[in-house]
């Protein structure tokens, strides 16, 4: 689904703080299955996700999606990509506060130009998916962070993208609601959605039905194996 | 119909996200009414009082000749008339009757006038719609007038004049020559000036000459003349209103400078989160615009009343220092409303456009930034 040939990152090219997060990272991320980038903090793994998900240029290298070159789009393109390809859960979730949940998972439907009632109908529906059709006119800041959780991952799945990314979904959650968020991905995948997720959290690449882990150190990759 | 239908949900996400901004908005559209509204005064006030002139002065007569005695303005005899009507070049005279009645209950002056082209009927007044106002009185009802020698003479009101110049109609009572020299004892013999057309206007100060020559106690004042006082006096008070016309211009740039430089770090965020979750750079300029838009149009038009109301309901009441010694040339001051589409749009160009132009600036180069910023906040 999406391949990296040889993807390089620097940061602060050519001044004295350069810093090279990314080197020569080639991965192949499968469709329709579940692949987790595993490695410690500072290892690259947001950096990689960003540069999967048209959110970022790498420096050097290419990044195919279906078996087209994306590197070199004009950025109106990468936007509609990200619009129609990609749902994204942030490592804080990044809901808009001061709305209300509804419209949050509206949101990124709204360039899209479908009419407000047809959104509305299915940020309900995903809503309830999420056992949360009471809270559809609650104010963001007034959901606890189960409620929140799930809503950002509504949100990701409001334009019923191919692809979900994830950058540490679990880095705020306990276990029980770790284990619920891993649940929640798993029916995605039967689904027939394409998953990434970078954790270093036992939790999610320890699940049962993770199909790959590419572990990460340094801006290289230290294991790209699919898992036993 | 997609674009339409998405610069809808655009604009129906930027009202929620005013709405949500409610202090910084609400301060936000006052402090931009405010300017508005000092802009839209000083233009309003400008361009009514030169409407005023305007049509002041375009029936004024090309020359006015009075008889003078001892230096002041004095009564004009009839036989007057008939020997400027001699002088080589003029083409028509006419007496004048017109005069100031000063009402003690009301404590204003009235201009009394005996029309020159209109016959009133002995018994009968035409008033200016200022005085119908005053006095609440309408069409029908009835007007007791003091004469000279204190009999009280009474006139039915037949129409109230509704006017395009408050200045030249507002004041004014329209009766018969001869209930003008009952009420003020003018003998038949004289008249109170005179008004006079020449053949052609360029011997106008020739003509003046030989009149002031035949009859030495006379002044001939021309409409060149009229014109002159009343563009000194234009010209000055103009320029004080030109500067605080600049004074309130140069605020509002500071005000629209400050307001895109300071684009909050929640404001940024959200920008990042659209841009990451598929906005593009053009929506979220669009987004801006229309916050800019809606901020400054509610603004706009809310100052615009205001300015409207302070002018022409209540007198300009701001400019009260400006305004003084108008009392000089009109008894009575209330501008009538005058507001033409050129004033609307230099408005607009001077004030919704560079706010506008100040909120998309900020948020364009926001939203050029690369959206994976968001993803390590
Ligand atoms: N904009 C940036 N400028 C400079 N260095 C950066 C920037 N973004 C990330 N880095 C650095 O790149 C490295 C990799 O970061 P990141 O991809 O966030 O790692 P991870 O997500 O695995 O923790 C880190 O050392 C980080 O400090
Ligand atoms: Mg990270």
């Amino acid at each position: 689904m999406i391949k990296s040939l040889e993807v390089g990152k620097v940061f602060n090219m050519n001044r004295p703080n350069q810093f090279i997060a990314l080197n020569g990272i080639s991965v192949e991320i499968p469709a329709q299955r579940l692949t987790v980038l595993k490695g410690p903090s500072g290892s690259g793994k947001t950096t990689l996700l960003s540069i999967l998900g048209c959110m970022a240029r790498p420096t050097s290298g290419r990044v195919m999606l279906k078996e087209e070159e994306i590197t070199s789009l004009p950025e109106r393109f990468l936007a509609e990509i990200r619009r129609q390809t990609y749902g994204f859960i942030f490592q804080q979730f990044n809901l808009i506060r001061g709305i209300t949940a509804i419209e949050n998972i509206m949101l990124p439907a709204y360039p899209t130009g479908e009419k407000r009632t047809v959104l509305k109908k299915r940020a309900a529906g995903l809503l309830e998916i999420f056992g949360l059709e009471n809270k559809a006119e609650a104010s963001i800041e007034w959901l606890s962070g189960g409620e929140t959780q799930r809503v950002a991952i509504a949100r990701a799945l409001m334009n019923d993208p191919a692809i979900i990314i994830a950058d540490e979904p679990t880095a705020h959650l306990d276990t029980k609601l770790s284990q619920e968020f891993m649940d929640i991905m798993q029916k995605l995948k039967a689904e027939g959605r394409t998953l990434i997720i970078a954790s270093h959290d036992p939790v999610v690449y320890g699940s049962a039905f993770v199909d790959k882990v590419i572990e990460m150190r340094d801006g290289a990759i230290t294991d790209s194996g699919a898992k036993a | 119909m997609k674009q339409i239908e998405a610069q809808r949900n655009i604009l129906d996400f930027t009202l929620s996200s005013l709405f949500r901004r409610k202090g910084k908005n609400t301060a936000l559209v006052l402090v931009y009414t405010l300017i508005v509204f000092l802009l839209a005064s000083v233009m309003f006030f400008t361009h009514a009082i030169r409407n005023e002139a305007a049509l002041t002065l375009k029936d004024a007569p090309e020359m006015v000749v009075q008889k003078l005695m001892a230096g002041r303005q004095d009564l004009m005899p009839l036989e007057y008339l008939e020997k400027i009507r001699a002088v080589r070049g003029v083409s028509s005279v006419k007496g004048r009757l017109w005069g100031y009645y000063f009402d003690p209950y009301f404590g204003v002056n009235y201009t009394l006038m005996v029309p020159g082209n209109e016959q009133i009927k002995p018994g009968t007044i035409v008033t200016g719609e200022g005085i119908s106002k005053n006095r609440a009185v309408e069409q029908g009802d009835f007007q007791a007038f003091r004469a000279y020698n204190n009999n009280t003479l009474l006139f039915q009101i037949t129409r109230v004049l509704s006017s395009e110049s408050a200045l030249l109609t507002s004041d004014l009572i329209l009766m018969s020559e001869q209930d003008f020299r009952s009420i003020f004892g003018m003998p038949r013999t004289h008249v109170t000036d005179i008004v006079l057309t020449v053949k052609n206007p360029r011997e106008l100060g020739t003509i003046a000459n030989k009149i002031v020559q035949l009859l030495p106690d006379t002044r001939p004042i021309m409409r060149d003349e009229i014109l002159r006082t009343y563009d000194s006096v234009f010209n000055w008070r103009g320029g004080l209103l030109i500067v605080i016309l600049s004074v309130s211009v140069f605020c509002f740039v500071i005000f629209a400078w400050d307001k895109a430089s300071g684009l909050g770090a929640e404001e940024r965020r959200e920008i990042g989160i659209l841009k990451a979750i598929g906005w593009e750079t053009s929506d979220i300029i669009l987004m801006k615009f229309w916050e800019g838009v809606v901020v400054s149009l509610s603004a706009f038009l809310l100052g615009i009343l205001l300015a409207y109301a302070h002018i022409f309901f209540f007198s300009s009441l701001l400019f009260g220092p400006v305004m003084k010694g108008w009392s000089v040339l009109y008894p009575e001051f209330r501008l009538v409303p005058f507001i033409d589409a050129y004033q609307i749009s230099t408005l607009f160009f001077l004030t919704v456009l560079p706010y506008t132009v100040a909120t998309i600036i900020p948020s364009w180069r926001a939203a050029t930034i690369d959206p994976d910023l968001i993803m390590r906040s």
